[in-house]
């Protein structure tokens, strides 16, 4: 942070927060706010960097992956904020054509 | 003499990976598992077809389920990780219910799910979150305790601290809990006393890294064990160069008779795998899944057999005897195959839609109690 200064009242609450030491410490969370528990990039690559150890086909991953929230990016939080994105889509590998995007709606 | 010999048999039977849950004559093995939409479908594995099928109240995700000790009750951690039900499985009726959110306080489970020996209490981890108009607030997690005979509005009677990200658990014979974390845990679940039983994250096995651990399924009742894999990187210098450096994967044991605990490598580190177990019967014998179904011997380190797969299966089970593997998870089939050969013998479809990350649980139970007519 030495080599940053604030250059809006925002920036600078939030270094004069930390200066004064009144920020909450910060918890690991695990399953909470949004689809936000892993950092799991997703699809891309395997843990040798290449794809074939990559769920076959994809679809079969699908909901594996979606349902804990193991892909925060890729597809909607149905633990949490949109339990219905898969509604009527019960098979990944013959519905998938079904599952669309989601977007907030205005409280 | 009769007496003697049902000793002999039962020190036969017992040990790592050995005990054989032997069926009564009128006994035959079954599964129980969920999916899509809501479905929790009991099949007979003897005849590979659909028992029964049941409707949950919800949404069937994680699918994790935990059997009462005498095998009539199929409890299931579903409704978004965030409500248990219990189902009689002998005929659909739901006999215990409990929405593990209250008042602002939004609660998941990841997958931890168990049952007491005498079948009276059932556990789980809360993970809960205030959620208030402008900001969310982490609590701490907790063991959570419910009474089996609390119906269909059950609350927990018991709360005790415990670390975060805590998943799958399992009861020893012994009333212990044994819970998959950052370490394996040991809970007393009348105490709330906690303890280490396998160091993980926070152990050091000389020369090797630190394991790297993915389950969600509580699978190992019919190998009797607590059960999680493990990969991890196996230095040959002191520099930890990557040319002397081997790959292994192991597993992480409690014996759930005994309560005791194993560490070991099985094999290479040559494919992705989510869940394995040890063959009922054959404690040398480790087998695994993925996109690949793998037979290994434990001693050796050694593959014994792989096979290439149709498609992906999360989590793998044997019939009780060990005779047979059946594969679960992702879509909606059960491929069996024969554990000796790999060969495949068929696959057993379930109405409804994918199993995504649901456990399958395989135990035996008379025929006369499950048969429909």
């Amino acid at each position: 942070m030495k080599h940053l200064k604030p250059i809006n009242s925002k920036a600078h609450q939030v270094t004069a927060a930390r200066k004064e030491d009144t920020l909450e410490e910060v918890v690991a969370m695990q399953t909470v706010v949004g689809c936000t528990g892993t950092t799991d990039p997703g699809w891309e690559v395997d843990a040798f960097g290449g794809v074939a150890g990559l769920c076959q086909p994809m679809e079969s991953d699908l909901y594996g992956c979606a349902d804990p929230c193991w892909w925060p990016a890729q597809v909607p939080d149905v633990m949490n904020t949109y339990p219905d994105w898969d509604k009527g889509a019960d098979s990944a590998g013959s519905d998938w054509r079904k599952l669309g995007e989601v977007f907030p709606s205005d409280k | 003499m009769l007496m003697r010999w049902m000793f002999t048999a039962a020190l036969a039977l017992s040990g790592i990976g050995g005990s054989l849950q032997v069926a009564a004559a009128d006994e035959r093995d079954y599964m129980v598992v969920v999916n899509r939409p809501n479905n929790l479908h009991v099949i007979d594995l003897a005849k590979e077809q659909l028992e029964r099928s049941c409707t949950l109240p919800g949404d069937s995700a994680p699918g994790t389920v935990a059997m009462s000790p005498d095998n009539r009750i199929a409890y299931v951690l579903a409704g978004r990780f965030g409500k248990i039900w219990g189902v009689d499985i002998s005929n659909c009726e739901l006999t215990f219910s409990a929405e593990l959110s209250y008042d602002n306080v939004r609660v998941k489970s990841l997958a931890s799910l168990a049952v007491s020996p005498d079948g009276k209490e059932i556990y789980t981890i809360h993970n809960p979150t205030r959620i208030m108009n402008d900001h969310y607030k982490v609590l701490d997690s907790q063991f959570a305790v419910y009474h089996a005979g609390d119906g269909l509005d059950a609350k927990p009677q018991r709360l005790y601290p415990v670390p975060r990200q805590i998943n799958i658990m399992q009861t020893g014979d012994n009333g212990m809990v044994y819970m998959s974390g950052a370490d394996v845990y040991a809970m007393d679940p009348k105490s709330g006393d906690l303890s280490v039983a396998i160091a993980s994250r926070s152990g050091v096995r000389p020369g090797y890294g630190q394991p790297d651990i993915l389950t969600v399924w509580p699978i190992g009742r019919v190998s009797n064990e607590f059960i999680r894999m493990y990969s991890v990187a196996k230095y040959g210098d002191v520099e930890k160069s990557p040319e002397a450096t081997e790959y292994f994967w192991g597993y992480e044991r409690v014996d759930l008779t005994t309560g005791e605990t194993a560490v070991e490598d099985f094999a290479p580190l040559e494919q992705v795998l989510f869940t394995g177990m040890h063959r009922p019967g054959h404690p040398n014998e480790f087998y695994a899944v993925l996109t690949q179904l793998k037979r290994h011997d434990v001693k050796a380190k050694k593959v014994i057999k792989s096979i290439d797969l149709e498609r992906t299966y999360y989590c793998i089970n044997f019939s009780t005897d060990g005779s047979k593997l059946y594969l679960a998870g992702t879509y909606n089939d059960i491929a069996v195959y024969n554990a000796e050969t790999l060969e495949k013998l068929g696959n057993i479809h379930l109405p409804g839609g994918d199993m995504s990350m649901a456990t399958s649980q395989v135990f035996s139970a008379p025929v006369s109690r499950l048969a429909s007519n």
